[in-house]
């Protein structure tokens, strides 16, 4: 138990380091706005359409869990497969 | 697998094919407009990558204390399902942030933390599979790392300096926006406790290949 609390202060500390930094780099102000644009005057790449980014969203989502199940199913297959081979493979030799 | 199952899988995939109508009947939000849209799934998606990182801590301490094998295999499922809704979080993050923020990433303290604590599940998942014998106990070790960290990607946006929406504006959301946000949180809920218990059966049947193994060599 003594292990577990060294272990978790450790862990603890080891998360600070990493965000001591990063709450430094967050902290620095915006770069100041030197003049003043109007929205019609942005370069053609600020003027994105926000559909394509929405649609992108809601492709990647469905299409990640159907491949994450797909990985899960065809790992539980292959593990059924070898069961099914070994349980053949230990009544055989039993036989024999 | 139990009886519940196949039901709530029914119940699951009914809901994910509801939820764009669902979404597209939520009213627009008054600066971001269209691309406001894309936080019905980044957000629900988000707070299953957080409670996998969570669940994989405490299985993980779990199985320190216990050594019972259980809390591993969950561990295990749990630190898997931390990746996937993770790739989620931080893909449908930067596609709302683009045209939100006018950028695809900021190195600000909720993005970059999420970030680290993916890696730290991928981490787990890559010392799972090729740390050979022991690496149990050591994965289970930096899955504290993960839990840790989850107070940490929650509360960051409230105490720094972001621009990233603080934990605040979930519960200001007015009711038509607030019920397709719940539906959602609801529907990636079910998914998550579906996923975990298909994987966690997985794990299942391995240790089982493991023990007929074993008693076909003795």
């Amino acid at each position: 138990m003594k292990n577990i609390t060294r272990a978790v202060v450790i862990v603890l500390l080891a998360v600070a380091c990493v965000h001591v930094p990063v709450a430094i780099a967050a902290a620095q102000p915006p770069k100041q706005a030197e003049t003043y644009v109007p929205i019609d005057q942005l370069p053609p790449q600020d003027q994105l359409p926000a559909a394509p980014l929405l649609v992108g969203a809601y492709v990647f989502v469905p299409v990640v869990l159907f491949l994450y199940v797909l990985s899960v199913a065809r790992r539980m297959t292959a593990v059924q497969r070898e069961m099914e081979r070994l349980e053949a493979d230990i009544k055989r030799s039993g036989r024999t | 697998m139990p009886k519940w199952f196949m039901p709530a899988c029914i119940v699951c995939a009914v809901m994910f094919a509801a939820t764009p109508i669902v979404i597209a009947n939520a009213p627009f939000e008054s600066t971001m407009g269209l691309v406001f849209k894309i936080f019905f799934y980044h957000m629900p998606s988000a707070w299953m990558f957080l409670l996998s990182g969570v669940l994989c801590g405490i299985a993980s301490v779990r199985y320190l204390a216990s050594g019972d094998a259980r809390h591993d295999r969950t561990a295990w499922a749990a630190a898997e399902l931390a990746v996937v809704f993770g790739l989620l979080t931080l893909v449908t993050g930067p596609l709302w942030a683009r045209k939100a923020w006018g950028t695809w990433w900021v190195w600000d303290v909720r993005v970059t933390s999420s970030l680290v604590s993916w890696m730290v599940a991928v981490a787990y998942l890559i010392l799972r599979r090729y740390g050979g014998p022991g690496s149990d106990k050591l994965a289970a070790g930096l899955a504290l790392f993960g839990a840790a960290n989850v107070p940490f990607i929650y509360i960051s946006v409230n105490y720094w300096r972001t621009i990233h929406p603080a934990t605040s504006v979930v519960p200001t959301l007015p009711v038509d926006m607030g019920l397709p946000l719940w539906f959602c949180v609801v529907a990636f809920l079910l998914l998550f406790i579906l996923l975990l218990k298909l994987r966690v059966r997985l794990e299942e049947q391995r240790s089982r290949l493991d023990t007929i193994y074993l008693s076909a060599n003795h």
